[in-house]
């Protein structure tokens, strides 16, 4: 369509107002919510200071849906949540209403359309994850697939409650690691220095562009056959794949040489200890569609380890804080390696400096 | 059942028409490595995207799930960044155009339409059948609900229907999401909809604040990204202290609100050995002792945690004097490695229209000062750091709080005023 | 797709960029913001020189926050009005448009 053609004059109107989507007893209620109770798995009862109560019935879903699927959800929500319905961060959807007995009959259809019903207190809960090989322009494997395989084995720990605390995850399909931290997260690793296409380069780069990006500077002008081009410094690069980002023409992804990482412990929430980031515990693992077995399996090692030892409250990484690395690559079954110790930028500050030995 | 719907009682899992099968008289081709992801109990999105394609007959599915699978065999993508944008916008279309069309014709083009859903993800149902309604004819009907970075991802349209599809989304109240060296699309918990540790508005903030800079949502001009999110506690739900430059978490600054009865009622279920272990052992600054058989806190040692507010929600609640905390600089791993936000506004008030302005002021400043001070392609964090938070407070003209910093330095190295 | 300028061919790809930076001319210029839709009038020509010029020195297309400043310094306007100038121009964005039409790469990249 040209523009000429064109009636319509856009409105910046920003995000969409959300007044006239809260549910009634929601928007009577607004920011006079006493306490909650989870009355059993995937279900939340919130009590206002008004007395009302309001039931949230809360699902698993794929993330990548279709039109068919959020019609699905429509039926569900005016069927039993008087039109109204939510997502989590975490790719949840939920359904509330202030009729109890709406929650059974809800939970059973959504089990039927295969919407698992879960995802609350102590589980494991849906993945963040990125958008890989059906949509990203620079991944390395599909977030996708390998949480749908991921899931099918978490199944039931998205069910139940059964951890110390809630589990989160999540999945990114470069080292920019999109999905964020998580309690345990599945990335990609790249392992070797970008592939560069002199032929493309220069008509497709801007060299000084891409020349910045890098974070060792380990990127230098060369000219190839005639034609202004880059190099990599192979000794220098950290295989992190920001060029890649910046030129397209430094292809970092590998069918065989991008594996997976697995990484544990980040946590964003305040509560007891600060906020947290992430340690690698495992890699090299292949990245192997379509299922990735490795990384399913390598996951559930370090869940059980925790399930197992955790004690109530405790986050994955407070519980490894306990009981020291060295217990938790003992009771994963994991193995510590050389590079497991930072050489980067704050590596200083993930050494030992104390006399604190583990025997 | 809605018309394009589906009956209801079919599976989100594998149960529909066509899937695994691959019979003569489907429409799709043969995908056999996605298939494979048909089975087992999770939700598949494989099966979901199969059963749009046979009903609707889009080409662009059959080539997209053709690529897909191309891209499963070999494991590499294929997918390459364009440029396509709407009238008077330069960013919220991420184009995507397939480097294997001479293979697979039917997916030459892919894009992305970012759209900015309501703060906490609220949803009438007839805000989202429109929002259906719109995307089928004019795109694929592949919904990514949400993106990493807050936005509903209408996934799969060609680049001559972008114009009237937004056109037609635009009258219906949604407009596109950031993308690009701008403001991005935010995020918020369910904040006071629902939650009793909801210490400020989120919902609110946030519509004001991406209502202030849609600009530069769709005009981005910035060195680098910048992004919202709005949690209502520090519990923060958004994950805003690692995944947003701007982390708005609410917070309060009086003692927190005791009921004793609730809290002996607690003590009569689960036991004083539970109290004692699962709640005043582990407060991280010692801030609550056992006292005539309840608890008492002292509220100049609470830092804050929610960690008693979670294991205790009907007994306590947060204080009376609630606001926001603003911490700044969180990112991911992109070349400096994992950046989580540092504390600059220890504590605001968060109640009126007034202190909504005042903070918008103040991220106008912040802004500019980072307009001068950084360079291209650096987050608001790495500025800061490489700069020095002392520069950085200068710049915006506020004081130093010893609350930014967890201990000051441990080094002597610095040229002082006297 | 190419276009025909003159009776030359040049190769574009699918955004309609050039393929060889060194086909630009003014008169490919003009065909390539015919297809944009931007009438070439004395500002627009201003904005894709200083697009050249900064490009022919520096090896990039400079950040829309330099031709924004520059902008605003040159014609004594804030950036917001700065910016309702370049779109004003190049309603897609100058950073597309502009750069398409002065024959500089293709923008890239969403990280």
């Amino acid at each position: 369509m040209s523009s000429s053609e064109r009636t319509w004059k856009t409105i910046e109107s920003g995000p969409h107002t959300y007044e006239e989507a809260l549910h009634p007893v929601v928007r009577k209620n607004y920011g006079k919510w006493k306490y909650h109770e989870i009355p059993k798995p995937g279900v939340l009862k919130h009590v206002a200071q008004s007395g009302d109560a309001i039931y949230t019935v809360r699902a698993g879903t794929q993330r990548q849906d279709t039109v068919d699927m959020v019609r699905s959800l429509c039926d569900i929500a005016d069927k039993y949540a008087d039109g109204h319905l939510r997502f989590t961060v975490r790719n949840n959807v939920e359904f509330l209403t202030p009729r109890e007995e709406n929650v059974e009959p809800m939970i059973r259809e959504l089990e039927s359309m295969g919407y698992p019903v879960g995802g609350t207190g102590n589980c494991v809960s849906s993945v963040s994850h990125t958008q890989g090989w059906l949509h990203c322009d620079i991944p390395a494997t599909d977030a996708s697939g390998v949480v749908k395989s991921m899931m099918d084995s978490l199944y039931n720990e998205f069910k139940d409650m059964r951890m110390p605390n809630k589990v989160r995850l999540s999945t990114s399909c470069c080292s920019i690691n999109c999905g964020g931290q998580a309690d345990i997260a599945v990335v990609v690793k790249h392992t070797r220095p970008p592939r560069i296409n002199h032929d493309h380069l220069s008509q497709i780069c801007e060299l000084p562009k891409a020349v910045a990006r890098c974070p060792v500077a380990a990127i230098r002008p060369t000219v190839v056959n005639g034609q202004k081009t880059l190099m990599v410094d192979e000794k220098k690069c950290i295989c992190c794949g920001a060029c890649f980002g910046a030129c397209p023409a430094m292809e970092i992804n590998h069918p065989e040489h991008s594996k997976f990482a697995i990484w544990v412990g980040g946590k964003n929430s305040n509560a007891r200890t600060k906020p947290s980031t992430m340690s690698i515990v495992a890699h090299n693992l292949p990245n192997n569609p379509p299922r990735w077995p490795e990384v399913t399996e390598t996951i559930g090692r370090i869940l059980t380890a925790y399930q197992k030892g955790g004690r109530p409250w405790e986050r994955v990484g407070e519980w490894i804080n306990r009981i020291g690395w060295k217990r938790f690559f003992e009771e994963t079954g994991l193995v510590f390696d050389e590079d497991m110790i930072d050489s980067y930028r704050h590596a200083r500050t993930t050494f030992n400096q104390s006399a604190h030995v583990r025997f | 059942m809605q018309e394009g719907g589906r009956e209801a009682g079919s599976k989100a899992g594998c149960q529909c028409s066509g899937c695994g099968t691959n019979g003569e008289d489907t429409f799709l081709n043969p995908t056999p490595m996605l298939d494979e992801l048909e089975s087992g109990p999770w939700p598949s999105f494989v099966s979901g995207f199969k059963e749009l394609a046979e009903r609707t007959k889009k080409p662009m599915l059959r080539g997209v799930l053709d690529q897909l699978e191309y891209s499963y065999n070999t494991k590499m993508g294929y997918w390459k960044g364009g440029l396509v944008t709407v009238d008077g916008y330069g960013a919220g279309i991420i184009t995507r155009y397939s480097m294997i069309k001479d293979k697979i014709p039917e997916a030459a083009e892919f894009h992305t339409m970012r759209i900015q859903p309501a703060p906490g993800l609220h949803y009438t149902t007839e805000m989202l059948r429109e929002l259906c309604d719109i995307w089928e004819k004019y795109g694929s009907g592949i919904i990514t609900l949400h993106g990493q970075t807050g936005d509903i991802m209408l996934q799969g349209i060609e680049q001559d229907k972008v114009q009237e599809c937004f056109d037609e989304l635009n009258q219906r109240g949604w407009d596109l999401g950031g993308a690009g060296a701008g403001m991005r699309t935010g995020v918020s918990c369910i904040g006071p909809g629902r939650c009793e540790n909801a210490c400020y508005d989120n919902l609110k903030l946030h519509l004001n604040a991406l209502k202030h800079f849609s600009g530069q949502v769709h005009r981005p001009e910035w060195n680098y990204k910048l992004k919202f999110k709005f949690s209502g506690c520090p519990n923060d739900c958004t994950n805003a202290i690692m995944r947003s430059d701007l982390a708005v978490i609410g917070t309060w600054k009086d003692a927190i609100q005791v009921d004793q009865a609730e809290v002996k009622a607690w003590i009569d279920e689960k036991g004083v050995d539970a109290l004692v272990n699962e709640v005043i052992n582990n407060c991280p600054t010692k801030a609550i002792s056992l006292k005539d058989g309840g608890m008492e806190i002292e509220t100049r040692d609470c830092v804050r945690c929610m960690h008693c507010l979670n294991a205790m929600p009907k007994a306590l609640a947060p204080g009376k004097e609630r606001g926001i905390s603003l911490l700044m600089g969180g990112k991911n791993t992109l070349k400096v490695g994992v950046n989580m936000g540092s504390l600059i506004i220890p504590f605001m008030k968060m109640e009126s229209d007034e202190d909504i302005e005042e903070f918008l002021e103040l991220i106008e400043e912040i802004i500019d000062w980072w307009d001068d001070a950084g360079l291209d392609h650096e987050r608001i964090g790495e500025t800061i750091e490489r700069v020095g938070l002392k520069q950085f407070l200068e710049g915006i003209g506020r004081e130093p709080d010893i609350n930014m910093v967890s201990r000051p330095r441990d080094n002597p190295y610095f040229k002082a005023k006297y | 797709m190419p276009i025909e300028v003159n009776g030359a061919s040049y190769e574009t790809d699918e955004n309609g960029y050039l393929v060889n930076l060194e086909d630009w001319s003014e008169d490919v210029a003009l065909k390539l913001a015919e297809g944009e839709e931007v009438e070439m009038g004395e500002g627009e020509w201003e904005l894709v020189n200083f697009l050249r010029n900064y490009y022919e020195e520096f090896q990039i297309a400079p950040a829309v926050k330099v031709l924004t400043k520059a902008i605003a310094k040159e014609r004594g306007m804030d950036k917001k009005e700065a910016s309702e100038y370049l779109y004003g121009m190049f309603p897609k964005g100058p950073a597309l448009q502009a750069c398409k039409i002065a024959g500089l790469p293709k923008p890239t990249g969403c990280v």
